[in-house]
């Protein structure tokens, strides 16, 4: 795992909370982390994808401005974003919300609440599958 | 509300999705106790906030979040605020020296009101889609009382509880 290129995550959720606990989440994984950008809706998400290298995403769906679905449709037209990984962590569970994020390519999806012994697994999932 | 959610379930079926909900939310997230409680316990555990307090003013926070879908309406959260701060205190590994900025209590409280109708929402309609508004938090007056709060005209249900033996009172309202 120790020669695995360090992974650059951004969360995005419109709670201060929320993206402070992610964080420190996966700051308590045993993984090599590089950067961990935080944007509060999608918009600002897509401005932080243009500029910055990130290999995984976990996003919220109910967000103002954009939300976490017309983010991954955003993130979904573009070529040069197909192999970043999609994480949704949001309390919506429902069978119609998860089939919406299965046609948009979404590779997890965690509902609220959450354990943090899960996003460490979604994070070792990450790690093994890029080490393949 | 009540005509327009699934006709599968009945009023007790509602009330025990939002206990589960609650359940769900205080101890995967928050890591609390979370116990049903009728309204003069709920009483006695408002009265002791006082007597916690220490002589100082009892303050209480109300969390709303407003949804749409197959039905509309909001789910109301109301709280001391002490147990607020614990609860954020809890869900961010703080210890309890380390002093929290009110936005961050607030935005806290506000996540854990989503996180609580998020749960609910979909264990009623798992077949239905919800939009789930921004929550919004609000300190009560000084002198509000929780327990003399009526219910008001468009209340659906409502549940006390008691987390980690401090009261807190969660309302669903129709639209």
């Amino acid at each position: 795992m120790n020669d695995t290129k360090p992974l650059n995550i951004l969360i995005v959720d419109d709670s201060a909370t929320m993206r402070a606990l992610l964080h420190r989440v996966i700051g308590l994984a045993d993984l090599p982390i590089g950067r961990i950008y935080q944007a509060p809706n999608g918009l600002e998400a897509l401005k932080i994808l243009e500029t910055c290298s990130v290999q995984a995403i976990f996003t919220d769906l109910n967000m103002p401005v954009m939300n976490g679905m017309e983010l991954l449709r955003e993130i979904a037209k573009r070529d040069s974003w197909k192999d970043l990984l999609r994480i949704i962590i949001s309390t919506d569970g429902s069978k119609l919300r998860r089939d919406e994020a299965r046609e948009l390519n979404v590779d997890l999806y965690v509902e609220k609440p959450f354990r943090p012994e899960v996003v460490r697994d979604v994070l070792c999932q990450i790690a093994s599958a890029d080490a393949h | 509300m009540s005509s327009a959610k699934s006709p599968a379930l009945t009023p007790t079926d509602l009330h025990d999705t939002l206990q589960a909900a609650l359940i769900e939310v205080g101890e995967n997230a928050y890591f609390v106790f979370v116990e049903a409680c009728d309204a003069g316990a709920f009483a006695t555990l408002a009265e002791q906030e006082r007597d916690k307090a220490h002589g100082a003013v009892v303050t209480w926070l109300m969390a709303s979040v407003r949804f749409s879908g197959a039905f509309s309406g909001s789910v109301e959260i109301v709280l001391p605020e002490r147990l607020g701060r614990w609860l954020v205190s809890s869900l961010l590994g703080m210890t309890p020296d380390e002093e929290l900025p009110e936005a961050q209590v607030f935005d806290g409280v506000g996540e854990f009101a989503n996180m609580v109708c998020g749960a609910w929402l979909s264990r009623v309609g798992d077949q239905a889609l919800f939009e789930l508004k921004v929550p919004a938090v609000t300190r009560m007056a000084a002198e509000w009382n929780p327990v003399a709060d009526g219910r008001g005209r468009e209340e659906v249900m409502c549940r006390m509880v008691s987390l980690n033996d401090s009261p807190m009172r969660i309302r669903v309202r129709a639209q």
